[in-house]
């Protein structure tokens, strides 16, 4: 990505782009150089901005969602697992 | 799924272990245990199947220890067998392939008509998901197709990268990337539906 290429793009088309990449952009996918033009981009559109802090705050809802203790038993069972193994191997 | 997971069983003697092994293994990868099992709940969707799905990844992980080289990420090694052996699983029980190929001829990157949405309203629909009763955003995600559940939880959740995704589910990332996008897009739709049905507000009013 050049500069003399981005340099005087309408605002429309910088929105397309936004759009198109936010997801990217919100998974910290996008190389330094195109996070950084939408980072930008997102400062001084609100329309992007808003639909950047929807897909912040799913991510963020669904890692909060996510979280599960495995039971006691599981952690039983794998424990002694592993222990016949390790006591069948030194006997 | 149950049954599958006495076929490989710890106590086989090809899988006897050093002392140093066995405790490194102990130590690094036993930790993994309630990480592993939140996206055996996610995959499998039941408490039994989940159980066993994460019983049988450290029975893998245990024989292959070996192969696995010190110091590269060893959170990924071990998703990489539990999203390997519930795939294997999933289609020998449907007897179907998991990839649907149809899916992969659609428009993901076509604009959506999430445009039409106000600026305004996004941010009352943010506000929404914020406050949204976490047992509504995991039931949400259990509705997903497996294909974009395992995705959507791979990289919001667990934040893997979408070629460490694309590798553990042996897809293209193209394909990671489209089932990621339809997936979040359901979700949002879902949400906002309940939202809707609560009378938690959408649309600015009062
Ligand atoms: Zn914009």
């Amino acid at each position: 990505m050049t500069t003399g290429e981005t340099q005087g793009v309408a605002p429309a088309s910088d929105c397309q782009r936004a759009k198109r990449e936010l997801e990217e952009y919100i998974h910290g996918e996008l190389c330094a150089a195109d996070a950084g033009d939408i980072r930008r981009h997102l400062e001084t559109c609100d329309d992007c901005n808003a639909e950047h802090t929807v897909g912040v705050t799913l991510t963020n809802a669904l890692k909060g969602a996510c979280k599960e203790a495995a039971p006691e038993e599981l952690r039983d069972s794998i424990m002694n697992a592993l222990r016949r193994a390790q006591a069948e191997h030194q006997g | 799924m149950t049954g599958i997971a006495t076929a490989t069983r710890l106590d086989s003697e090809a899988m006897s272990k050093s002392n140093d092994t066995h405790t490194r293994f102990v130590n690094d990868a036993l930790p993994y245990t309630d990480q592993l099992y939140a996206a055996a709940m996610r995959m499998t969707r039941n408490p039994a199947d989940a159980s066993d799905l994460v019983q049988e990844t450290f029975a893998k992980a245990y024989a292959a220890f070996d192969s696995y080289t010190q110091g590269t990420n060893l959170k990924a090694w071990l998703y990489r067998i539990q999203t390997n052996t519930f795939i294997n699983q999933y289609r020998k029980a449907k007897r179907q392939p998991f990839q649907n190929p149809l899916e992969e001829l659609e428009d993901w990157q076509i604009g959506d008509s999430d445009s039409i949405t106000s600026t305004h309203s996004r941010s009352a629909e943010a506000e929404a998901i914020d406050r949204m009763p976490s047992g509504i955003v995991k039931d949400s995600l259990q509705q997903l197709s497996v294909d974009r559940r395992m995705v959507v939880y791979l990289v919001d959740v667990e934040g893997f990268s979408y070629q460490e995704t694309a590798d553990m589910m042996e897809t293209p990332v193209g394909t990671v990337m489209s089932r990621l996008h339809r997936g979040r897009k359901q979700l949002r739709e879902m949400l906002a539906g309940y939202a809707a049905q609560q009378g938690m507000k959408t649309e600015e009013k009062q």
